[in-house]
């Protein structure tokens, strides 16, 4: 397939998409009542009246969670394609699918260590 | 596929030993965390027996040329465990106590080691990229690990600014030269800047590029301003690390891409590179005269030596075999002695500074009767890095004036006479701080200093070495008198 | 031009409105969102380019991950983050340096590769990058591992609060600055004791 063809069709699949949303809410516009009042922007009954403003300083473990996540996120990148390939090796392609095999899980375990390390030093957990 | 497990056998090991570290870290508790040091030094002994038989085994191909263990490479790698061997046993006590981070720590030094054991051998621009940062990593995170300490924070964030930066410049650098060669292959590069290529101005660019990223390693002109701060914020065998073995690998990267890769347009780096020689020792040293901190001293002064080994990168030319490998051995031969002489130094700053945290030049008063040991090692180590005779400081100073003559042009006589000028104003500060140490009364309280068994070990071998390679420099220059770069495939 | 010449063109719009976006906007929150979009874009370009790994990559990393940390390290450090005062007053400065590096860049690339001849993209296979990853760089696949754990540690070990163990610390440095810094201790002293002396015991104790 070209490049036109592979991505004509995601292109077709977002207009489409963008299209059948726009046309959900002007319908949903056209037959709707429309009778507006301050009360309707207002914080719901039993809720609290906001105060201040809405950023606080997060917990530093959110960081440690998104930079495991980055970590991973890498080493997921290079699984996929290792993922495409590994079922297509045999003994007349460049690699053996052993060797294909062992070297992605010294990659994994190597980073499975640092989930190791991770656990046992608790930043896993939510005190 | 098969893979020649010799030619890495070193890193593998060094590998290994690390993720023991880290797991051994996580399996002891308590004061059992100390097995540590021992084990990393196990993995580093395994790892030089490797080398040296590597060094009988050289040269060898391996990754179909993009690694390459030549005489040059052995060299190098046996430098680098050598000071990884020295750091371990300064740092055993001194992170024993202070009870930081030790795992972590050992894990992360021995990491950014197997960065540095790749990079003399990278004969590929990715390889290369990826042994760079290998050593930068491990060393960010070091630098920072005092968490308490506002010092240590800013110095691991400039660090790691500058560091960032520089390694941007360099990719930027090396993806271009890449796109114009269409290769990675350092040789194939060379190649291609023979041909037509040599003349297209962004390539030369990005030939400065890539070179500037090496400058921030090696702290040259007007790369340097991290340096300082960041030895004096660090622990200090991290500051020891950063300032030889970082500082090493740094120069073992820039020889291999600016000799074989870059080599056809020498005409082109050769000069910038010179004038930043002349830059790096003039700024370094008369800066240095200005300290009263023993580790911003001892940092600019490092900063100054870095300009001394760049003098013989500016005498290549492009085709000059003769020229080129006796540029490359200066280097070497320069790397070692330095790395010598800098790691005692800091293993007496450390002796000095472990149990009282002194480390103003002041402190050193009457070092020489609170422990004649340390007080002589560091007089030893100051008159080498100023080069003076009965030390290897002098030959390491006459090896660059030897590749200068090979082939004497004006520029090289200038960067020459530079070098002079500047061994003498470096002599004001080592000499200062020796005055201090032996002339001066010590402060009343001043306690006797008790170094560790391993420190004094260490301590005493590099006061040794020192002078013995000073009597008898042959011992080093001779075997890499043999030393050239081996052709990758 | 073509089709292909009109879908680079608009998305290398899209990207570069957004960059601009990225410096201009004084919300922080807003900015860091659109460096999302600037990133997205350049996957996109990549897409154009042909290079549909590469193109999942940027997007998987740098959008799905790394925005996402930028963000969580925008929240962590300053308090509240509002529509702050975000000029540095420095303008004129960076437009300056960001003009000079364009017209130099421009100046080198253009005449280095602007005589290419022109010809329709393929980019490689997801096959090809695979077997290539693992037949021809084998050796920095497997030392990027140690360089990515050496990473995850150095962050868990900097962001992680100490408890017990191995989280004391040794005494905080007294630097001696040369002439100029010397007639100023009070820097040093609030520098150097900015650590609690109370804390530093405290975590000794094990």
């Amino acid at each position: 397939m070209s490049f036109y063809q592979q991505y004509g069709i995601v292109a077709i699949v977002a207009v489409f998409g963008a299209l059948l949303y726009a046309v959900i809410m002007l319908v949903n516009r056209i037959m709707r009542p429309t009778i507006p009042s301050p009360l309707k922007l207002s914080v719901y009954e039993c809720g609290v009246e906001s105060e201040g403003v809405g950023w606080s300083q997060m917990n530093i473990r959110y960081y440690v969670f998104a930079f495991l996540f980055v970590i991973f996120d890498v080493e997921a990148v290079f699984i996929f394609p290792w993922a495409v390939i590994v079922g297509d090796l045999d003994a007349t392609t460049r690699i053996s699918p052993v060797f294909a095999l062992v070297a992605m899980f010294l990659f994994i375990g190597t980073l499975l260590e640092g989930l190791a390390y991770a656990w046992k030093k608790g930043v896993l957990t939510w005190e | 596929m098969a893979i020649d497990w010799l030619a890495i056998a070193p890193e593998v090991a060094l590998t290994v030993t690390a993720l023991l570290v880290l797991a051994a870290d996580l399996a002891l508790r308590g004061d059992a965390k100390q097995l540590v040091n021992p084990l990393a030094m196990i993995g580093t002994v395994v790892a030089i027996v490797f080398a040296v038989v590597l060094w009988a085994e050289a040269p060898r191909v391996a990754f179909e040329g993009q690694y390459v263990v030549d005489s040059f490479a052995v060299a190098f790698k046996l430098l680098f465990l050598g000071t990884l061997l020295a750091i371990l046993a300064i740092s055993a006590r001194y992170f024993a106590e202070g009870r930081y981070f030790q795992g972590e720590y050992y894990f992360l030094l021995l990491t950014a080691f197997i960065g540095m054991l790749l990079m003399p051998s990278a004969r590929d621009l990715l390889v290369l990229f990826i042994a760079l940062e290998t050593v930068s990593v491990p060393a960010f995170v070091m630098v920072g690990m005092r968490k308490r300490d506002l010092y240590s924070s800013e110095a691991a964030l400039k660090f790691f600014l500058i560091g960032v930066l520089s390694a941007a410049l360099m990719l930027f650098g090396m993806s271009m030269v890449y796109g114009f060669t269409g290769t990675t292959r350092l040789e194939g590069i060379a190649q291609a800047l023979a041909g037509d290529a040599g003349s297209v101005p962004l390539l030369l660019g990005s030939v400065m590029l890539v070179i500037v990223g090496f400058g921030f390693k090696i702290s040259a002109v007007p790369f340097h301003f991290w340096a300082p701060d960041t030895y004096a914020g660090s622990p200090l065998p991290v500051a020891a690390m950063l300032a030889v073995a970082s500082k090493a690998a740094g120069f073992a990267g820039l020889l291999t891409i600016a000799f074989v890769a870059f080599e056809p347009v020498a005409d082109v780096w050769a000069p910038v590179l010179g004038v930043l020689a002349i830059l790096t020792m003039t700024l370094g040293n008369l800066v240095a005269l200005q300290q009263r901190d023993l580790i911003r001293l001892l940092a600019y002064s490092s900063i100054a030596q870095a300009g001394y080994m760049l003098i013989p990168f500016g005498l290549a030319r492009p085709g000059a075999e003769v020229v080129n490998q006796a540029a490359v051995r200066a280097v070497l031969f320069y790397l070692i002695a330095y790395a010598v002489m800098n790691v005692g130094a800091f293993a007496v700053a450390i002796g000095v500074n472990r149990r009282t945290g002194e480390r103003s030049i002041r402190d050193y008063a009457g070092l020489g009767t609170r422990s004649p040991l340390l007080a002589l090692a560091m007089t030893v180590f100051l008159l080498s890095l100023g080069g003076a005779p009965l030390t290897v400081g002098l030959w390491a100073k006459f090896a660059i004036i030897e590749a200068v003559a090979v082939e004497v042009t004006v520029f090289g006589l200038v960067m020459a006479s530079f070098l002079v000028v500047n061994s003498v104003i470096a002599f004001f500060y080592y000499l200062r701080v020796i005055r201090e140490i032996w002339f001066e009364p010590a402060a009343a309280e001043a306690p006797r200093l008790q170094p560790a068994l391993s420190l004094s070990v260490v301590v005493v071998v590099l006061m040794v070495g020192t002078i013995l390679l000073g009597v008898l420099p042959g011992l080093v220059a001779d075997p890499t008198v043999v030393t050239t770069f081996a052709t990758g495939g | 031009m073509t089709a292909h010449d009109l879908v680079f063109v608009i998305v290398g719009l899209v990207t570069a409105v957004s960059a601009i976006l990225v410096v201009t906007s004084r919300h922080l929150m807003h900015a860091a969102l659109y460096l999302a979009l600037t990133l997205t874009g350049i996957g996109g370009v990549f897409l154009v380019l042909g290079a549909g790994f590469i193109a999942l990559v940027q997007v998987v990393v740098y959008v799905g991950a790394v925005a996402v940390l930028f963000l969580f390290g925008l929240m962590l450090t300053r308090a509240p983050i509002g529509r702050e005062a975000l000029d540095s007053q420095n303008r004129g400065l960076g437009l300056a340096v960001a003009g000079a590096l364009f017209v130099l860049l421009a100046a080198l690339i253009i005449p280095a590769f602007g005589g290419e001849s022109t010809a329709e993209v393929t980019g490689p296979t997801i096959e090809a990058i695979g077997i290539a990853i693992f037949a021809d760089w084998v050796l920095p696949f497997e030392v990027l591992s140690m360089l990515l754990l050496a990473a995850l540690i150095g962050a868990i070990l900097l962001a992680r609060r100490e408890a017990g163990e191995s989280g004391t610390e040794a005494e905080v440095t007294r630097i001696e600055m040369g002439e100029a810094l010397a007639d100023e201790p009070d820097r040093h002293e609030a520098v150097g004791t900015s650590a609690p002396a109370g804390e530093l015991g405290a975590g000794g104790g094990r």
